[in-house]
């Protein structure tokens, strides 16, 4: 049969044109410190672009079809661990400090941020809601443009490397491993291995666009794996301006309008509807070191922070009463254990919860200790 | 001829249950096209276009008039061609058929008014009636990989509801398949993983992404199961 010989030469063809392709044009070889500098002077202000997240984290996964039911509204635990879970892509659309837009593309819905000056609106196309919100001019000014990109969940890799890198200390391995291609633009490899065992996070690899120094992707990678559990970067990326017309926001007819009062000075503006995401530890630790009731142990990777008892009532409880969380927390000695590849939570009998990217063990040891 | 009666009838009945665009019909009639083609793609579409392409090739055969057919100085190719075109031409006219009845089923039945995108933006009707044509062109695309895999099936065999029913049950099976979280690796390669994507239609700006995802990935089912076609029935003894 002579024309079997076709298919065969269709899927052969198929299969090689997807692959990746290699590195353009080389980059002139840098050192880490270099890498980091050109992070830090990187001067984008107005970019688009298309990032996907993936995570692995080992959570339980909704079946596509569950995720219908609950309407994703903004800040519920459900929400946070939906955007943490599982494959997202989102559009963003950046101009200067003060509009920003970002869409976080769902199968026939939308969940859009929208920042036009001092108004941000959150709207979600499932349930057709709309809520608004006005920044205090104080705070717009000292606020950069990068907070609004991590406020849908989806946290941008610009957000993400400059709380990584703050983590570099004498604790940690920076290299720069081959170059890479990210968006079709040729990046630095910058690669974090924390120098110690005791902790989950085993490689942390960040793309640096090689022109402008901006972050364009960023994987962790658990320690032993040889996959990355969390990857957020860029699919497509411009430095042209966007359009106008994206940062003006109205509520569509028929919708439900909302107005947030603005949150307290001492919350981050941008982040409080959506607590840190457990990912990083980082943004979490100064809004409960705000209500002064947590206790840290350790330090660099191995840091647990533990809740007291009293006080952690409201985050504990809150914890298991939703149900998804409920379920995925598995009984352990001591307690309930929220278990994920990166991130371990334990919320003890008597109430009390400890975090951090370390083992099991190393958190009933803190709980034991902090007793 | 039944089929387009059937297309009519399906979309005419303003569908009770659904997801997405349901609540919004009653503020505006063309919510009526949208969701009529939402519903209409997991389950009627496939089994229309089973149908037709399951029926190119076995229904000659099975009515003795395929060997006719090749006794005309017209090549098994050119007959195959014209077969997959008659095929191709129903996967067009379908969706567009739903599109535009729903579009004016809902304008008798509801107020017609500007239409709200997924991203909160709002459009004028006269664009809406853009964005409709736009989803059937997907929809269409949608549906040409599927037509090529019942194209094959039809050179099978001389039974057409057997390759009809082999057709729905492949278009079922990609769509179970596709929703299973732990075969995620094998998603990007399903012919039906991009078939609700026509959402991305009715954003701002339009995200063309999964429009030329879904046609390489068409392309690709159309190219290999074309090819396996022209094999089968090139080298076919036709025996009725």
């Amino acid at each position: 049969m002579p024309a079997a010989a076709a298919p065969v030469v269709i899927a052969v063809g198929a299969l090689t044109g997807s692959l990746p392709a290699s590195a353009g044009d080389p980059l002139p070889a840098k050192t880490p410190a270099q890498v980091l500098e050109l992070v830090g002077t990187h001067q984008v202000h107005s970019f688009s672009g298309t990032l996907e997240q993936v995570s692995e984290l080992g959570l339980p996964e909704l079946p596509a079809a569950g995720k219908t039911s609950a309407p994703a509204s903004a800040g519920s635990a459900a929400a946070v661990i939906e955007l943490l879970s599982g494959r997202h892509s989102a559009r963003i659309y950046v101009d200067g400090k003060d509009n920003a837009r970002v869409q976080v593309v769902d199968q026939l819905a939308e969940r859009d941020v929208v920042r036009d000056g001092n108004d941000v609106w959150f709207y979600s196309s499932k349930d057709n809601t709309a809520e608004h919100l006005t920044l205090p001019a104080k705070t717009q000014d000292s606020m950069p443009s990068r907070d609004m990109q991590g406020t849908p969940g989806v946290p941008a890799p610009d957000d993400l490397a400059q709380q990584l890198l703050s983590k570099v200390d004498p604790t940690t391995a920076v290299t720069v491993g081959p170059d890479v291609v990210v968006a079709g633009r040729s990046a630095y490899n910058l690669v974090i291995e924390p120098r110690t065992d005791a902790t989950l996070v085993g490689k942390v690899a960040i793309a640096v666009d090689g022109q402008t120094g901006m972050p364009l992707s960023v994987q962790v990678t658990a320690r032993g794996a040889d996959k990355p559990a969390f990857r957020s970067g860029f699919t497509a990326f411009s430095l042209d301006t966007p359009d106008q017309s994206l940062f003006s926001f109205t509520p569509p007819p028929g919708s439900t309008v909302k107005d947030v009062p603005v949150p307290d000075k001492s919350h981050e503006p941008a982040d409080a509807p959506h607590p840190g995401p457990m990912a990083n530890p980082d943004q979490l630790l100064p809004q409960l070191e705000a209500k002064a009731h947590l206790s840290v142990a350790g330090t660099g990777w191995e840091t647990v922070v533990g809740t007291a008892a009293g006080a952690s009532g409201s985050a504990a409880a809150s914890l298991l009463a939703d149900p998804l969380l409920a379920q995925a927390a598995v009984p352990v000695p001591g307690g309930r254990l929220l278990s994920t590849a990166l991130v371990n939570v334990l919320v003890t009998d008597d109430g009390r919860m400890f975090a951090g990217m370390v083992p099991p063990e190393a958190l009933q040891a803190a709980a034991a200790a902090a007793r | 001829m039944l089929i387009a009666v059937a297309v009519k009838v399906s979309s005419a009945v303003p569908p009770g249950r659904g997801p997405a665009f349901l609540d919004r019909i009653t503020q505006n009639g063309l919510f009526v096209a949208f969701t009529a083609m939402l519903v209409s793609v997991p389950l009627f579409m496939p089994l229309a276009v089973g149908v037709v392409a399951g029926d190119t090739i076995a229904g000659e055969a099975s009515l003795g008039t395929l060997r006719y057919l090749l006794v005309a100085p017209a090549g098994r190719v050119r007959l195959l061609l014209v077969k997959y075109a008659g095929a191709v031409a129903f996967c067009i006219v379908a969706p567009l058929t739903i599109g535009l009845v729903g579009a004016a089923i809902g304008a008798a039945l509801f107020p017609v008014g500007p239409v709200t995108l997924l991203s909160g933006g709002v459009i004028q009707p006269a664009e809406a009636a853009v964005r409709i044509v736009l989803i059937a062109a997907y929809i269409a695309v949608s549906l040409a990989g599927l037509s090529a895999i019942g194209l094959f099936l039809s050179t099978m065999t001389v039974v057409p509801v057997g390759a009809m029913a082999a057709t729905v049950v492949v278009s079922v099976v990609s769509e179970v398949l596709d929703q299973l979280a732990q075969l995620e690796w094998l998603h990007p390669w399903l012919f039906s993983h991009y078939w609700l994507g026509f959402g991305d239609m009715l954003r701002q700006p339009v995200l063309w992404d999964s429009f030329a995802a879904n046609g390489l990935l068409q392309a690709g089912y159309v190219a290999v199961f074309g090819a396996l076609a022209y094999g089968r029935f090139v080298t076919k003894d036709v025996l009725s």
